[in-house]
């Protein structure tokens, strides 16, 4: 290889990495928590366990999930569902273009109707029953039960569907 | 710099973003007096301008954790109305076949998930609050012949939250209201004004809500779409979205529901919706068939209900 194609190959080196950076999404948690999970299927088990804010980088997307990385360094599928898409790493973003992206779920995180407002409302009507809410938010499927769930009943990929 | 024309391309450019600028400020200015009829403060103005990137103008941008707080609210309202039907083996059979459905559906996860409950109640109904909190009355459960017509019924309901009905009931003035005060507020806890301000449009939104959830039904169209999304995210899970058909067939002519509350006081006429639910039927191409042991096992929970 001549001195001319091994700069060449250094140049396309350089820009591979540098599309790489560009395409290299940060996704940041917008549910109260989620798992990531070892495939991308929601009885899939668990390998981590993110909450609100927590942000992962995307490797890969496939029919509504993506491949991530966690900041612990642990890899799973998390869906898209659960996080908010559309910002780019800050590395490759200037910073008006940050702040565009501030009308989110992010920068509004506990803001709004939130628990302080839950509070007032709740003192202005006292006869209002969220302790029955709060059992039932208690009520939780785990990946493993629905798995059998889904398996006995032969429902989705176990049998009957399309 | 020693060329003049760096220079002036330097001036020029200059010149091009204080342009830019100056237009982006206008916009946002007017927009602000769009969005609020012009009954705004010179003050009020310019506290919405510190914050304009988080000013917001519909029900799509209410933030998932927004929408839980609604949803607990209104759910609140509806348990304090209705009793629980304390039977926690039906209630996790229930919590089974909905979140078996919330998988398949369009939108699988909301701020806290979704959650089941069911209602002690002969009326015949089911009720979805904004975020993921779906109720099922014992009366409507007690119609149900097999696995696959409560699966419909839930992915119906399921279909409400994902589409945000709840959401888009919400009137729009009350909306810019509250965003309005959100945005000048740059802090997550409010002054004492602020927050008798913002609960008094919480308190207005809840009741927007319970109005078409609770007491006149759901707008039309949103019933389609419900039923709809039923017969797709049913056929995903694997069930037979005949179920929904089965029990549309048992509410014809049925006279105990047509008064009072319940689903057929806040739907269209049974008859209606079973005209639209077979057309949609007809265009899934491989719709899956009942199972028998998906119908012992549903018989089987339903045995502690009898």
């Amino acid at each position: 290889m001549n001195k001319a194609s091994r700069f060449k190959l250094l140049l396309a080196g350089v820009a591979v990495v540098c599309v790489a950076l560009l395409l290299a999404e940060t996704l940041v948690v917008k549910v109260q928590s989620t798992f990531v999970r070892k495939e991308p299927k929601f009885y899939s088990s668990p390998t981590a366990t993110l909450t609100a804010g927590e942000s992962v980088t995307q490797l890969s997307s496939q029919a509504g999930w993506f491949k991530v990385r966690t900041s612990q360094g642990v890899e799973g599928w998390i869906h898209s569902s659960a996080v908010q898409t559309g910002k780019l790493k800050v590395a490759s973003m200037d910073r008006s273009m940050q702040t565009a992206a501030t009308a989110d779920e992010v920068a509004l995180a506990g803001k709004g109707f939130n628990r302080q407002v839950e509070d007032e409302y709740k003192s202005r009507n006292k006869g209002l029953n969220f302790a029955e809410v709060d059992r039932m938010l208690n009520i939780k499927v785990s990946p493993d039960e629905l798995r059998r769930f889904l398996m006995d009943g032969k429902l989705a990929e176990f049998g009957g569907a399309r | 710099m020693r060329h003049p024309q760096m220079r002036t391309a330097v001036f020029l450019g200059g010149l091009v973003f204080l342009a830019a600028m100056f237009m982006s400020c206008q916009t946002i200015k007017e927009n602000i007096g769009t969005l609020t009829g012009g009954k705004v403060t010179a003050s009020d103005v310019e506290a919405v301008e510190k914050t304009t990137e988080a000013v917001r103008s519909s029900f799509a941008e209410i933030t998932e954790e927004e929408e839980y707080y609604i949803g607990r609210a209104v759910s609140a309202m509806i348990l304090t109305q209705y009793q629980v039907y304390k039977n926690d083996a039906m209630t996790a059979y229930v919590n089974r076949v909905g979140n078996a459905v919330v998988i398949h559906s369009d939108r699988p996860e909301t701020y806290a998930g979704y959650h089941f409950l069911i209602l002690d109640t002969d009326e015949v109904n089911a009720l979805a609050a904004p975020g993921g909190f779906v109720f099922i009355t014992k009366g409507l459960l007690m119609r149900c012949q097999d696995e696959e017509t409560l699966g419909c019924i839930l992915a119906h309901e399921v279909g409400h939250v994902s589409a945000k009905h709840g959401l888009r009931s919400i009137k729009k003035s009350r909306l810019i209201d509250a965003f309005r005060i959100i945005a000048s507020e740059a802090s997550k806890r409010y002054a004492p004004e602020k927050l008798a301000q913002l609960t008094d449009i919480f308190e207005d939104t809840l009741g927007d809500i319970a109005e078409s959830l609770i007491e006149r039904g759901y707008d039309r169209k949103y019933e389609y779409e419900a039923d709809q999304l039923s017969v797709t995210t049913s056929a995903r899970t694997g069930y037979d979205a005949n179920g929904l058909l089965d029990f549309l067939d048992t509410m014809v002519g049925d006279s105990s529901t047509a008064s009072g509350k319940g689903w057929f006081k806040t739907h269209p006429s049974a008859e209606d919706r079973i005209g639209r639910v077979r057309k949609e039927i007809s265009s899934v191409s491989a719709m899956p068939g009942k199972n028998e042991g998906r119908t012992s096992r549903f018989q089987g929970a339903m045995k502690s209900l009898r």
